[in-house]
């Protein structure tokens, strides 16, 4: 299933043969180790640009994001669906009062980005977003020159304490007030081994009451097995894997959360502008949901 | 041209239909009801163009671009648009016109035309966008390769200690101020520093303390003398490189700047620490020099620094290090030479002054050296005793001693006993005594025809064991004999404990009869000396005997007998024998 962005470490080019049971070794570059650029490789961020009809990509992205659509023809739109929830939750947590986001996994700065949104309702409203693709980084740079109020960050879900302890997230947000922290698509690229409930704990601990965690990842209820083998290996392809979570998995991450209605959900039927918006939304692939940090 | 009166106009009902058509093409930013608001103005300005007198189609190409603008950008987007404004605008808003028809299909053309232009232009800016991402983080990730290359280079070339330029460093750009072309007529200098007893400070204070010193240190000599590279070898070791020497004044005036600098006391846990370093100067012209003879040369002299004290420095001087060279290599020479018999002894004869009879003889060890000729004693025992190589030698001088004297005896006459230089690792050395047993027993020498020479120095340890197997000795009836008595130690103490036989004069008190002057001196220490060892029952043996003047007046003193060149110079056995045959 899919993608936003988040990751590619596009260091390694010519490994595709990497076996379906490969997800447990996943290399990783060591901390040292300078990163290639290597566009020769599918980015999942890039893929992502893809299917929301975005020309934010290359032959090899486009390669893979076309194998995918023949796998699961689907994928745009939920990709498409997954972006109307992220706009949603930050259209619905800046009208509740937030003006602090924390976009991890933000991808190529496709339309409708969070400080667009944020920032149409509120000038003065801050958003760090981050991500560990450097060509990512790169462009939300160029894209988000000029505003004080947004800044990159290149990082890793994985190394939550490497991003709170970041100067420019300390710069920019003040964690004794309420932030927003987004997961939107990204969660399904980090292992069960990578421990994700203890990713989502130390983000927790380091906010401050009436903060909001925003969560999206690939499910996998009510898909064939072979569907998921296909997207399976198309994700192979890139640096990440995907880690498809049920619904139980995820409104269990959301540990320490008061859920908003509606719980966690495939993600058309959260919050739907017009109720036909949320028809057929298993079809969305998505699921995903808010919760707020009482206390 | 008019709307058809009576017609239910109605943009509302086909913006809404246009707004369900194209969404799910592509990702819209928007809710339905803002998509509805942007589409029915786009309604008006269709309608508005269909109606307007005269066409106007550039109505269409704005409308094909504000959708892209509003990102109804792809492909199926456009295919709905152009299906539902064909199929609804018309019947929708109840449009009445001439040739309506026609301007429909113009219109729509416009509409399709600035719809993929406007998306053209769109995929290039992004295209070019994502492009000019990717470069930059290239660039970015290359920074980085270049910044964590810098990160290694400088960990591989620096000492973590003190982050001072390590071996390596130095080592690189002693090579490069050697290679750099065009300065072979100027001149290089090192100044190569090592501190003066350092291992006290880590043994007493402890190694933390003696790395602090070691950074106050290099702290210092960066502030005195950090115009030039100043490196940590290793250790206590330092080493300052000066790149553009004028000469040896200009590198003794660093190495003085450096001593100051050091010499300052330091503070460290509390304790101030007086240091000093010794630091070895090599200074010379760029053409011909090579680093690793350079900093052989470098460490040579700072061994002259050491072993002249420290706290000062040397420079580098060819000559001594050529003599050195050529000691050393005699040095190792020595094994391989007893090996090959390279060895060969050579007796002097120890003449009673009371009748002139041969009395003994002093063996003295000779080296047929291959390349350099015979050499004397003088030129390596003092290398044998300082590399250890002496106990060999000097356990080959003894047997072979023991063995030549003992055929003496076949003549018939009292023949000489034969006096053998003991080292002072030799007397030191456990199984001395079984040593010396065995070679009596092996040879069938008498063992009161053997004379061991010890000098003074030898019986300055205060350790017990080489008096007691002297005494062993003694009572074996083996004769001992202080050599150079009165040149060193001179404590008589140990005359009391040691079964000593004789006592040998040095040579200088004897040369002093020569002169009338200073001789009176000499004179009354010899006849001192002399009425000392009569009191204690010793013979005194006077050296360096070389005229009869001087013999004559040993006699008169009451010196026992003589040695030196009046009496006979060392020569083979078989030589001095013929005398007494």
């Amino acid at each position: 299933m899919v993608w936003r962005e988040r990751a590619g470490h596009n260091t390694r080019a010519g490994d595709d043969a990497r076996v379906a049971d490969s997800k447990g070794d996943r290399m990783q570059r060591p901390d040292w180790a300078p990163e290639t650029i290597d566009i020769e490789r599918p980015s999942v961020a890039r893929m992502y640009d893809y299917y929301l009809g975005g020309s934010h990509n290359f032959a090899a992205d486009r390669a893979a994001a076309q194998a995918m659509v023949a796998a699961v023809p689907e994928a745009p739109l939920m990709a498409q669906a997954n972006r109307a929830f992220l706009r949603r939750a930050v259209h619905h947590l800046a009208e509740a009062g937030i003006r602090q986001f924390l976009d991890i996994g933000s991808g190529i700065p496709t339309v409708g980005n969070v400080h667009e949104i944020a920032q149409r309702l509120d000038p003065e409203s801050r958003v760090v977003y981050v991500d560990v693709d450097p060509v990512a980084v790169a462009h939300s740079r160029e894209i988000l020159a000029g505003n004080d109020r947004a800044v990159v960050v290149q990082e890793d879900l994985r190394h939550p304490e490497k991003i709170l302890t970041h100067p420019d997230v300390r710069k920019l947000l003040d964690l004794d007030q309420p932030v927003a922290v987004m997961i939107v698509a990204v969660l399904h690229f980090v292992s069960d081994e990578d421990r994700p409930s203890e990713l989502l704990r130390t983000l927790r601990e380091a906010l401050a009451p009436g903060s909001y965690l925003v969560l999206s990842q690939a499910s996998d209820d009510g898909r064939s097995q072979d569907e998921r083998a296909e997207a399976e290996r198309v994700y192979r392809r890139t640096d990440n894997p995907l880690w498809v979570r049920s619904r139980a998995e995820l409104t269990a991450l959301f540990d320490g959360f008061e859920l908003l209605d509606p719980g966690v959900v495939w993600v058309p039927q959260w919050r739907p502008d017009t109720p036909e918006s949320a028809e057929d939304a298993e079809r969305a692939v998505f699921m995903g949901g808010v919760g707020r940090l009482g206390g | 041209m008019a709307e058809s009166p009576g017609a239910t106009t109605c943009p509302g009902t086909f913006a809404r239909a246009w707004a369900k058509a194209v969404s799910g093409t592509s990702y819209l930013p928007m809710t339905q009801a803002q998509l509805e608001t942007l589409l029915h103005r786009l309604t008006g300005q269709l309608a508005g163009a269909l109606l307007a007198e005269p066409f106007d189609l550039r109505a269409g190409h704005r409308v094909g671009a504000e959708l892209v603008a509003a990102h109804i950008a792809s492909a199926e987007g456009l295919g709905r648009t152009v299906e539902v404004i064909q199929l609804r605008l018309i019947r929708d808003l109840g449009l009445v016109a001439e040739e309506v028809e026609d301007r429909l299909a113009r219109l729509l053309a416009a509409v399709a035309t600035g719809y993929a232009r406007a998306l053209r232009d769109r995929t290039l800016d992004e295209q070019e966008s994502i492009r000019r991402a990717a470069m930059m983080a290239r660039t970015q990730a290359e920074r980085a390769l270049r910044a964590s290359e810098a990160r290694f280079r400088h960990q591989a070339t620096h000492d973590p200690l003190t982050g001072l330029p390590n071996r390596t460093l130095f080592t690189e750009r002693l090579t490069a101020a050697l290679n750099e072309p065009g300065r072979g007529a100027q001149r290089v200098g090192v100044c190569f520093l090592d501190l003066d007893r350092f291992k006290v400070v880590n043994d007493t204070l402890g190694h933390q303390a003696g790395d602090r010193l070691l950074i106050t240190v290099a702290e210092r000599l960066c502030q005195t003398v950090g115009e030039h590279l100043v490196a940590r070898l290793g250790g206590d070791e330092f080493v300052i490189l000066v790149e553009r020497s004028g000469g040896t004044d200009d590198m003794v005036a660093v190495a003085e700047a450096a001593l100051a600098a050091v010499r300052t006391p330091a503070l460290v846990d509390g304790h101030e620490l007086q240091v000093s370093a010794s630091i070895g100067i090599v200074e010379r012209q760029v053409a011909g020099a090579n680093p690793s003879d350079l900093m052989r040369a470098a460490d040579s002299t700072l061994h002259w620094a050491k072993s002249a004290g420290g706290a000062s420095w040397a420079l580098y001087d060819a000559e001594r290090n050529r003599r050195e060279l050529a000691r050393y290599a005699l040095s190792a020479a020595i094994p391989a030479a007893l090996e090959r018999g390279e060895f060969y002894l050579d007796y002097q004869p120890l003449t009673s002054l009371r009748d002139g009879r041969l009395i003994g003889v002093e063996a003295l060890v000779r080296w047929r050296h291959p390349e350099l000729g015979v050499l004397r004693p003088d030129s390596f025992i003092g290398l044998a005793e300082e590399t250890g190589l002496i106990v060999q030698l000097g356990g080959w001088v003894l047997a072979e001693a023991c063995r030549e004297a003992e055929a003496w005896s076949a003549g018939g006459t009292a023949a000489p006993f034969v006096s053998v230089n003991l080292a002072v690792r030799q007397v030191h050395r456990p199984g001395l005594v079984q040593e010396v047993r065995a070679l009596l027993r092996q040879t069938g020498l008498p063992p009161e025809r053997l004379q061991l020479e010890i000098t003074e120095s030898t019986m300055m340890s205060t350790a017990k064991e080489p008096v007691r197997a002297l005494r062993v000795l003694a009572d074996l009836g083996v004769r001992i004999a202080i050599d150079d008595f009165g040149t060193g130690y001179s404590n008589l103490a140990y005359l009391r404990d040691l079964p000593v036989t004789e006592l040998k004069v040095a040579g200088e008190f004897v040369a002093g009869l020569r002169s009338p002057s200073v001789g009176r001196t000499d004179e009354r220490i010899l006849a001192s000396l002399v009425s000392l060892a009569h009191a204690l029952d010793l013979t005194v043996t006077a050296e360096g005997v070389e005229t009869a003047g001087q013999a004559e007046r040993l006699r008169a003193i009451g010196c026992d007998a003589a040695q030196g060149w009046h009496f006979g110079r060392p020569a083979p056995a078989d030589r001095i024998l013929a005398r007494i045959r």
